[in-house]
């Protein structure tokens, strides 16, 4: 067996069964192997999009994702990607071709020192040496990806380790040992809870990472606190739960940024402080003690400084801290914020409301259904009008916010799970940053469902523009926007455009109930922002509303 | 504020690059380096003088989430103006 055919069954040995990539010169032994071996290989038509449906896949799942480059433009189109997921944390393995050994540092045909440059962009990277430490390189890639806090790892195999004749050799998983916390920390974590008279729980993406949702939802049950999410946290506690606020930051709800400012203790699960979530750091809930729950211990005390800090698996923590709290008077004060604050969808005139648009799907689309997203305006108005049982239903590009992540991101979420529907939402903007994944979606037959909402501007830039720099409206405008239907349909894409209010539910039903993909292209006006808005520098309590009206 | 670093990593050809990237992204500068292989070529014991106003152990805790680190102590040096202070 070569060391290619190797690095495909130590794919299988991990479980793999799905890989998105590229095929170039010096991974060609590689996809050699891949050709008739069973493992399912989806060709992406970037390196960019095989990065993104890997993280879809991982994300929609829970699994590892694997995506698959040659060395040089392939290994250097896949970064962003690994960025993302790095952001993120998303468990990916990417595995990239390399020139031969000998031709390392040559400055070889498609030569980039791969190694060099995901220093920076992945939680680990490798570059094999010999062909003799490939499986146990490729096990290492795995176990770092999947453990402690997710993340992606590369690993980089030059052409003749490919190519080398190696013999089998059995290879082990490694479990890693989850981190149980000190009963010292605890007691002090369940002290602060006890006293607390307005306690919030600020949740994260690392409950999901953690696998600890119902261990989270159990917590709430029993303390019964008012409670809130960052953007990757959505999904994780229930929409219907007493004392849910929504989303707190830069686009978050007013009930969840106003109780976050009046709280006396933050219980933070899997959150890190992020600047979109606090506004102005030191005034970002000031009158709060700290508890900070997080398996990565460099995420206690970057930002904000807690009183008790326990650095060990949520899954083991949240159980130990639930008990029964006598806060009557702040639950009742958080339900009448969130009564009197809510979404108000009553907007004047035909033209499609976006934030109604939104919330009409929500209410349509079955259970389970997983949405991505690109990034922008349409991105904050999905956090905000869809409800998500699941965060593994809500795929959003939060760390990094990556245009382009949608499409691809959909592609591999749709793989996984081919009995649900998946709703790519994009902007004008976004769709055309990896607009070729459609033909992936052609070359699967994927039913990706795609809901463009196009105001012909690049509305989240437009949006600072016109609050924060004079209405100067620099490289924004996208009135030479393709005809996004008929740009669909020539990757045979069915779709339809709407622009009256009056057309969106049937609009919404025609493209749910599609079997195939779909292309519900929707016009909305420029002047449509998102609100509330923290401005750049602000505390979250001083939030923009709509100027317009 | 001047820091001491104590690091022991797994020797890897890039592993000093590693350690030298992490210190400059989150915000430390280095002012002087050692580097040491152990006898088995298997380890490299670094002793690093950092300066920073960030506090250490944003530092510290980042350093030892790399796969290839196997320890990291630190000391941080009161200056004489911090003293009289």
């Amino acid at each position: 067996m070569n060391g290619a055919h190797f690095v495909v069954k130590a794919l299988q040995q991990q479980g793999v069964e799905q890989v998105f990539g590229y095929p170039g010169g010096a991974i060609m032994p590689v996809y050699d192997a891949l050709y008739d071996c069973g493992v399912d290989h989806l060709l992406c038509r970037h390196e960019q999009g095989a990065a993104m449906a890997a993280i879809g896949y991982a994300r929609s799942t829970g699994g590892v994702g694997v995506c698959i480059a040659t060395s040089g433009p392939g290994a250097t189109n896949l970064i962003t990607g690994l960025a993302d997921a790095l952001l993120d944390s998303v468990p990916i393995v990417a595995i990239t071709g390399q020139v031969a050994t000998p031709l390392i540092g040559t400055d070889a045909f498609q030569e980039v020192d791969v190694l060099g440059m995901s220093l920076s962009c992945t939680k680990h990277s490798f570059m094999v040496q010999n062909a003799e430490e490939l499986g146990s390189v490729i096990t290492q890639a795995f176990e770092v990806a999947r453990s402690g806090r997710p993340g992606p790892v590369l690993v980089d195999i030059p052409k003749d380790i490919q190519l080398a004749e190696i013999e089998h050799e059995c290879i082990k998983h490694m479990v890693a040992k989850p981190e149980a916390p000190q009963a010292d920390e605890i007691a002090a974590a369940k002290a602060l809870l006890a006293a607390a008279e307005k306690p919030l729980l600020y949740v994260g993406g690392g409950v999901t990472l953690a696998d600890a949702e119902s261990q989270l939802r159990d917590f709430l049950a029993v303390t019964e606190m008012p409670s809130m999410t960052t953007l990757k946290g959505i999904g994780t506690i229930a929409p219907e739960q007493t004392g849910f606020l929504g989303m707190v930051g830069m686009h978050g709800t007013k009930a969840a940024n106003f109780a976050v400012q009046e709280a006396d203790l933050l219980v933070v699960a899997g959150a890190r402080f992020d600047d979109r979530v606090t506004g102005k750091l030191d005034e970002f809930a000031v009158n709060a003690k700290v508890i900070h729950l997080d398996i990565d211990a460099a995420e206690l005390g970057k930002l904000r400084q807690p009183d008790v800090a326990i650095s060990a698996d949520l899954k083991q923590v949240l159980p130990q801290l639930a008990q029964t709290l006598s806060i009557a008077p702040w639950q009742a004060h958080c339900t009448q914020m969130k009564q009197d604050f809510g979404w108000r969808y009553d907007h004047p005139g035909e033209a499609i409301y976006a934030p109604l648009l939104l919330k009409q799907l929500s209410d349509l689309a079955p259970k389970h259904t997983v949405v991505t997203c690109d990034v922008g305006q349409h991105q904050m108005w999905v956090a905000q009008h869809i409800e998500f049982d699941s965060p593994k239903d809500h795929l959003s590009s939060s760390g990094l916010g990556t245009m382009g992540f949608g499409v691809p991101a959909a592609v591999g979420a749709q793989v996984a799970r081919p009995e649900d529907i998946v709703v790519a939402v994009s902007g004008d903007g976004s769709f055309m940053m990896n607009v070729q994944e459609l033909g992936t979606i052609k070359r699967r037959k994927l039913p990706v469902k795609i809901l463009l909402i196009d105001n012909q501007r690049l509305g989240m830039v437009r949006q600072w523009q016109k609050l924060f720099f004079e209405g100067r409206y620099s490289e924004t405008i996208l009135t030479d926007n393709p005809d996004f239907v008929n740009l669909a349909k020539s990757f045979d894409i069915p779709g339809e455009t709407i622009v009256v209010k009056e057309q969106v539910e049937p609009a919404l039903q025609r493209m749910l109930n599609s079997e195939g993909a779909y292309l519900l292209h929707v016009a909305i006006s420029e002047e449509e922002n998102v609100w509330p808005l923290v401005p750049p520098g602000a505390a979250n309590d001083k939030m923009m509303e709509d100027c317009e009206s | 504020m001047i820091h001491h670093l104590e690091i022991t990593t797994r020797h890897t050809p890039e592993v000093l690059e590693r350690v030298l990237r992490v210190i400059r992204h989150r915000g430390f500068s280095v002012q002087t380096l050692q580097t040491q292989l152990d006898e088995a070529n298997a380890q490299v014991h670094l002793q690093v003088t950092v300066a920073s106003t960030r506090a250490l152990p944003l530092l510290t805790t980042q350093l030892a989430k790399l796969v290839d680190v196997n320890s990291v102590t630190g000391l941080s040096q009161v200056t004489t103006e911090q003293k009289l202070a």
